[in-house]
């Protein structure tokens, strides 16, 4: 971080940047982030994804300024604010119960931050009938809270926070009150208001789609530290670990052995071949690969080869809507999930004998032994989803 | 029995029941007892001639003054109870860790284990010339102190005595407020200061008023604290009202000066309740916000 000559040029050009060093947070002998550095960029859409008491609240907290860190620094536009009250830090906050104020309405709710600071009348009324305008709920302004719906509660939350133009946005869990299509509705306004309004918006979520929707950039998150960092194809397509890989989105493991030539994980019921060597392993070592299901295909003949297939017999059949979900018993304790588009999904029904096959670069291999990784080759979720005929 | 639907209404038949027999009524007896007058020395009460002449007794400068007394101590009373509980509640509420909350509310009851009565008693031992109190001011050379008999031990009687019904409301109030809304608060920039002002106190206002009218009312009608504490100093309405009834068999006056007692709370909880109203109107009408036709 460079420090020009004029400190406020330094401030204008990062304004929105979030910095976290080394920040921990304890209470009592539990560990909440451990050791927690992360480098949030001007005008970008971070979610911090994780399961619940994986610590991603608490460094949102942190940064808002209702926690404070034992160890570690937190920059909020260039500068440290471990000394800032939360009320005087340049972030704003939508809550996960949206925590308007009920006795006042919602002009009054949205006006509350600008009032704070003393903004003149005329621009108040000003500012706070633009940010409801933004939210569509300017017809709502002389309403109590408590008159309107989960959705439109939301538009406030989000309008009384926008309206005071924080460098940065904290949202913490902000849709999960809200049904499935409104959900939707509100991540697509999510991210075009963000990218309208350039400001910094930190999310915090343990919904994987949500994550995966919006985000610039996703933080998987585990105990209190970053799993892994990138953008959602990175996280979908090349997870770090099979944490991340069960985490989002969802996994076929197979647990194994490394093939004596190195190229891929032998397990009882298939070996699998990764398109490349796999490297930093060795021959014998324990390993668990993982193919997603939207690449595993089914046939009734016997596709050729001997690598990447599996055979068994159809116990599930499913529908999603844009997708057909099949769910094939290879053994006692081992199904593959293979999920086909519908209107190319091959006509299965429950007790048809498949060979499930995939293509090389769908498979990921990861060192065994990760405890906190979903074992069996199903996720819980899926397997609840599975009609029975 | 599937079948047997009673109205919403039936649960709350059993009180209803309770408060007219045993308030609305004895009240409406009172009522019209106060109408009536005392015939001769060994009756107390008849009602063949109806007049409002016991509300002119009433209105005599001795009951005057003594009205005026028992509206000073009630009101001095109500507000030391405000200003001393509040924080306390808030404090309770708010502040302090949520696994001693549970301990905190059992100690603000403690007293009510033991008798009204013998509690005030207690009051007067340590308050007596050669109490407690006094040999502790004088063992740290203060004078030696005198207050038993006294408005001054009257009012630490009441504040004492009333203590835990204003506390108790209040904390219930500022709890509910809840730690959410003051988080949003601050967030949108309010220090602790103007989050007290603009969040727990007015959404703490119904509390408030119920831990108010809980402390002013019992004690507009209490007199064992101002008789045992007060001597003849610390005469309260309640005091006379009894005495009409027990000692001087007047119940007529007793009834008057018992209905006047009622219409003087009612009037000046009113009085008190408009004037907060009024004097934090400016601070609503400058927070207040409609929003007319403005950029739209």
């Amino acid at each position: 971080m460079s420090r020009s000559a004029d400190p406020r040029a330094d401030i204008a050009t990062e304004r929105g940047a979030v910095t976290l060093q080394a920040v921990t947070k304890r209470y009592g002998d539990q560990t909440a982030v451990d050791a927690l550095s992360l480098d949030i960029q001007p005008g970008e859409f971070l979610s911090l994804l994780g399961p619940s008491g994986c610590g991603k609240t608490t460094t949102l907290r942190m940064i808002a300024g209702f926690e404070h860190p034992d160890e570690g620094d937190i920059q909020i536009s260039g500068r440290s604010v471990l000394g800032t009250p939360a009320y005087r830090r340049d972030v704003n906050t939508v809550f996960q119960a949206y925590a308007l104020f009920p006795h006042l309405t919602v002009a009054e709710n949205v006006a509350y931050g600008l009032q704070q600071k003393r903004v003149p009348k005329l621009e108040l009324r000003e500012r706070v009938a633009a940010a409801l305008e933004m939210v569509q709920m300017r017809g709502f302004a002389d309403r109590k809270p408590t008159q309107l719906s989960g959705g439109q509660q939301q538009r406030v939350a989000l309008a009384r926070a926008l309206v005071n133009r924080p460098a940065v946005l904290l949202l913490d869990e902000p849709l999960g009150a809200l049904d499935r299509q409104l959900r939707e509705e509100m991540q697509l306004e999510l991210k075009l208001l963000q990218a309208q309004l350039g400001i910094t918006f930190v999310f915090v979520t343990h919904d994987q789609d949500e994550a995966l929707s919006m985000s610039d950039r996703i933080a998987v998150m585990r105990d209190g530290r970053i799993e892994q960092l990138a953008d959602a194809d990175t996280i979908y397509a090349r997870p770090a670990s099979a944490y991340v890989a069960a985490f989002v989105g969802q996994q076929n493991f197979f647990d194994g052995v490394v093939a004596p030539d190195g190229a891929g994980v032998d397990s009882p019921r298939a070996q699998l071949r990764p398109a490349t060597p796999l490297s930093g392993f060795a021959a014998g070592d324990a390993a668990r690969a993982a193919v997603r299901p939207e690449f595993v295909e089914l046939s009734a003949d016997r596709p050729s080869g001997n690598v990447n297939i599996a055979s068994g017999d159809v116990i599930g059949v499913s529908h999603l809507g844009e997708m057909l979900q099949f769910l094939v018993q290879l053994d006692e304790q081992t199904a593959v999930l293979s999920r086909r588009p519908t209107p190319d999904a091959p006509a299965l029904s429950v007790g048809d004998r498949v060979w499930a096959t995939w293509r090389p670069d769908a498979v990921q291999v990861f060192p065994a032994g990760d405890a906190a990784a979903r074992s069996g080759y199903v996720p819980p979720p899926t397997a609840a989803q599975i009609s029975d005929p | 029995m599937r079948n047997l639907r009673l109205p919403g209404f039936a649960l709350a038949i059993p009180a209803w029941v309770w408060l007219a027999v045993f308030f609305i009524a004895p009240v409406g007896v009172v009522f019209w007892y106060s109408f009536g007058y005392k015939p001769g020395l060994f009756g107390t009460h008849a009602n063949d001639k109806l007049s409002l002449d016991r509300y002119l007794e009433v209105l005599t400068p001795t009951f005057f003054d003594t009205f005026v007394a028992t509206m000073w101590i009630a009101l001095a009373g109500t507000a030391l109870c405000l200003v001393i509980g509040g924080p306390v509640a808030y404090w309770m509420a708010v502040k302090s860790p949520p696994a001693w909350r549970g301990l905190l509310l059992a100690l603000v009851l403690v007293p009510f284990w033991t008798n009204f009565l013998v509690r005030t008693i207690g009051w007067q031992v340590i308050l007596a010339p050669e109490g407690w109190a006094s040999q502790a001011a004088q063992a740290i050379g203060l004078p030696a102190f005198d207050i038993l008999y006294t408005r001054a031990a009257v009012l630490l009687g009441v504040v004492y005595n009333y203590l835990p019904l204003m506390i108790l409301p209040l904390y219930v109030a500022f709890d509910r407020v809840g730690e959410p809304l003051r988080e949003a608060s601050r967030d949108l920039g309010a220090n602790r200061l103007r989050t007290f002002w603009r969040v727990t106190l007015p959404l703490a206002r119904p509390g408030i008023i119920v831990g108010v009218l809980l402390v002013y009312i019992p004690l507009m009608g209490d007199y064992i604290t101002a008789t045992v504490l007060g001597g003849a100093k610390g005469n309260m309405v309640g005091q006379m009202v009894a005495a009409q009834f027990q000692t001087a068999q007047n119940w007529a006056l007793g009834s008057a000066m018992a209905v006047t007692l009622i219409l003087v709370i009612v009037l000046s909880a009113g009085v008190v309740g408009a004037l907060l109203w009024l004097v934090s109107w400016p601070m609503r009408r400058a927070n207040r916000l409609v929003l007319g036709e403005v950029g739209s």
